[in-house]
């Protein structure tokens, strides 16, 4: 008995050791390398099964639903939209074999030819007005309704057309229909299956790639090869491709160093080093249209006044946010749209986008100046978080000891992931919240998208924004018959939201993709989310 | 069994009260813990919440003698005056559970019939409900924090205490020295509590260490859990919550250390406990 004490002291002594040479990687001042790449190498052979991770059940495979990463990533192998999504984040023919604009208000869309669904029927204008009216249909209450907004009709106008027309000119919603709001359901699986559409029960019925066999609830997502594809060239290279829900970040790591997984989009990045030391396969950095931000979201609080908000992002150091929320795989940026989604503007639009910005660098004595200025001094905020991530956690506590460090009052509410998505639908949920940190991503390769939502009274424009100058610039550029100097609205908006910070812009991710040595060829972009990637992916 | 015996037992196992080293090193311990607690903000190398973003999860060294966690603040200081909040949310409940329990199983045992039958069923009843149940039901009506969880667990402990006062109490009651004070005509409630009690609390003290061991481990689940003490605030429970993050990482410093301190701090106060229980004679034993 007596060496039962000396014994236990020796095991925490020696566990304190080990934990120290472990411990040791752990610390990362300087910022690692992070090459940004369009693909990977393509496929030399088929597959017989593909396990993929997934962080996160999907939350309903129903495209009116589909709002998330971890529904759309899946969904894109079995559903397609109207129009494709490149990897650049352009638009291309998808069931849609050609578009055209004849009057400003009016999109026609020729529907390709001898595509089949998953039971063997064919694709026609019908299947089309049905699954885009389900987005004008109050009672299915569409998490894309946004997009369709201003559509006032959308029907067949011949054997192989479907006309949309809108109420003025829109120039999101062509890009729009390349992404979940496109997606195209069989118009007879829609009325069988009524409300158990898309979940675990009912499943869909589309024409992508992969058909889905089995929705073991909590488990995974089986799905084979459609053999009846229309896209010869994006033939599946994999005859199974099994979806694996590990919502444990430490075990989905631990399952694709050992290879039992074969590949995961999303890597927790304090991960991504240990990663690449196992030498068990690639990490690839891509293209995103994501933004990490603070949302404002309380405009009669302290932060209501854009000298407090100026004050609170100086007060960050955003590059060491970067080290410490994202193991330096990220950058800082001054800008709450992405450089990514830019791609589609002229060269010397995209410059001036991000060269004519206000940049705040970390710096508290003048932090500390405009909240005095302000008379927000002693002023308590309150940080909502939830436990989703390392990134979450390091965020809301960092901003809290900047805040204080400039003479507010910060106070953290931890809430649980499915009240914190409230946050982004529920006003009632994000009452006594000054601020909560978002990965803000946009579904089209357009600052459109981002400049839209911060119109004033815009259903996203959580913190009440309003600029009446800021709203003329993305109107003009949103509805504009002919919109001349497009470019430059979207300079101004972007020019308007660096100065007022309505929201807090923090830092940039690039998207993230791990693929094991087995495995090889899908596109490195943020288009994971709708285009069928997982068909490019086969034996090296 | 019930189901809340089989980790009491397990947790009032770990213990070291039967060797001497082992008694010291457990007292030496806990004395330690209970000075960082007093004096966190003299002996913390840093304050807990400062945060140094470029050094976030190193190993230990000469500047951070424990390391840094994931936002580079001090693994030390945090654990310091983590120490204050490991022990006051215990002791609360300890004291709180205690007076209650001595009050009622005095009652019980002393009155006996009805009096005993109610609230002996009333302590089975509450004794259906884990405590950390009842924590976090109380969290969730009353919100987070260490109110709510304090007086849900001192209700959730009471018949622990109440049941060994009653047993103890019941016995007291036939012995002479009781028959002496009403044959001299003293007043039930005097003999009750001047002379019955004071023969009782050795025993009952002996118990309330052990369960101290107990609070302090279901207190620092509800931290995992992130229902008890709120971030930034330093605490072990929300330490180790945070520190499974860096897991992912292959650094399990963060969540070690916290994790390592609660088990040794229920092993030194469950030997300091079970020494007292010898001393005292455990009734149950």
């Amino acid at each position: 008995m007596k060496n039962k004490a000396l014994k236990l002291t020796a095991a925490a002594a020696s566990m304190l050791m080990l934990a120290s040479c472990g411990s040791a990687s752990g610390s990362m001042v300087e910022k690692p390398v992070m090459n940004l790449t369009d693909s990977t190498p393509a496929a030399a052979g088929e597959l017989d099964t593909l396990k993929w991770s997934l962080y996160a059940e999907p939350y309903s495979l129903d495209y009116a639903y589909a709002f998330d990463y971890s529904d759309n990533q899946v969904l894109a192998n079995i559903c397609e939209p109207l129009l494709r999504l490149n990897p650049d984040l352009s638009v291309a023919p998808g069931l849609a074999a050609k578009w055209e604009n004849p009057t400003p208000t009016t999109w026609v869309y020729t529907i390709r030819k001898n595509v089949k669904f998953h039971d063997g029927t064919t694709l026609t204008p019908k299947d089309v007005v049905a699954s885009l009216n389900r987005h004008l249909d109050p009672e299915v209450g569409s998490s894309w309704y946004s997009a369709f907004a201003n559509v006032k009709s959308i029907e067949a106008t011949g054997k192989d057309q479907v006309t949309i027309t809108t109420t003025k000119p829109d120039a999101l919603l062509n890009e729009s229909l390349s992404g979940a709001a496109g997606v195209i359901e069989s118009a007879a699986t829609l009325e069988k299956l009524g409300g158990d559409y898309g979940n675990a029960s009912g499943g869909v019925n589309c024409t992508g790639p992969y058909q889905l066999d089995e929705w073991s609830s909590g488990e995974k997502l089986s799905l084979s090869s459609f053999d009846e594809y229309w896209d010869k060239d994006l033939a599946p290279k994999a005859k199974k491709l099994d979806f694996v829900v590990m919502t444990d970040p430490v075990a989905r790591v631990n399952a694709l160093k050992s290879g039992e997984i074969d590949g995961g989009w999303m890597i927790p990045s304090n991960a991504i080093n240990e990663l690449q030391a196992t030498g068990t396969g690639q990490m690839y950095f891509g293209t995103n249209s994501a933004v990490s931000s603070l949302v404002v979201s309380n405009p009669e609080g302290p932060l209501g006044d854009a000298r407090v908000r100026e004050a609170l992002v100086r007060s960050i150091d955003r590059n060491g946010l970067v080290m410490a929320a994202e193991s330096g795989y990220a950058t800082a940026t001054d800008s709450l749209t992405a450089q990514g989604v830019w791609g589609q503007q002229p060269k010397k639009v995209q410059e001036a986008a991000f060269d004519q910005l206000n940049e705040y660098p970390y710096d508290l004595e003048k932090a500390k100046s405009l909240v005095k200025e302000a008379g927000a001094e002693g002023r308590e905020i309150t940080i909502t978080t939830a436990p989703m991530g390392n990134n979450f956690n390091v965020v809301a506590q960092a901003t809290a000891a900047a805040a204080e460090s400039i003479g507010l009052k910060a106070t953290i509410k931890t809430v649980t992931p499915n009240a914190y998505t409230a946050l982004f639908s529920d006003p009632a949920a994000r009452e006594g919240t000054d601020l909560f940190f978002t990965n803000w991503y946009l579904s089209v390769g357009n600052p459109l998208e981002m400049f839209s939502i911060m119109r004033t009274d815009d259903f996203s424009n959580y913190g009440g924004f309003s600029s009446p100058k800021y709203d003329k610039a993305v109107n003009q550029a949103l509805f504009s018959e002919k919109p001349e100097g497009e470019s430059k609205n979207l300079l101004e908006a972007q020019k308007i939201l660096n100065e007022q910070l309505p929201w807090l812009p923090l830092y940039e991710t690039p998207t993230t993709l791990w693929m094991s040595d087995r495995v090889t060829g899908t596109d490195v972009s943020v288009n994971y989310l709708y285009y069928p990637w997982a068909a490019q992916i086969g034996a090296k | 069994m019930s189901i809340q015996e089989a980790p009491r037992k397990a947790i009032s196992r770990l213990s070291l009260h039967r060797t001497r080293w082992g008694l010291l090193i457990s007292a030496i311990f806990v004395v330690v813990v209970i000075l960082a607690a007093v004096f966190a903000p003299l002996v913390s190398p840093y304050p807990p919440a400062a945060v140094d973003l470029l050094n976030v999860n190193s190993a230990p060294s000469a500047a951070h003698l424990l390391g840094t966690d994931a936002l580079g603040r001090d693994t030390l200081s945090r654990m310091i005056y983590g120490a204050r909040t490991a022990l006051y949310g215990p002791i609360f409940v300890i004291l709180l559970s205690t007076i209650l329990g001595v009050i009622l199983g005095l009652w019980a045992g002393w009155a006996g019939g009805i009096i005993d039958a109610v609230i002996t069923r009333i302590f089975d009843i509450v004794l259906a409900f884990p405590a950390l149940l009842l924590a976090i039901l109380a969290v969730a009506l009353f919100g987070k924090g260490l109110t709510a969880p304090i007086i849900a667990m001192s209700i959730a402990y009471t018949p622990y205490i109440g049941r060994l006062t009653r047993q103890l109490v019941s016995g007291e009651k036939n012995r002479q020295y009781v028959s002496a004070y009403q044959v001299q005509g003293f007043a039930p409630g005097w003999i009750a509590t001047r002379a019955v009690m004071p023969n009782v609390l050795g025993v009952v003290g002996s118990q309330t260490t052990q369960n101290f061991g107990y609070v302090l481990v279901e207190l620092a689940a509800l931290s995992f859990l992130g229902l008890g003490i709120q971030a930034p605030a330093a605490d072990w429970g929300n330490m180790i919550n945070e520190g499974q993050s860096a897991l992912v990482a292959g650094n399990f410093l963060p969540a070690m250390i916290p994790s390592l301190a609660v088990v040794l701090i229920v092993v030194a106060v469950n030997s300091i406990g079970g020494w007292l229980s010898d001393k005292l004679g455990d009734p149950f034993a």
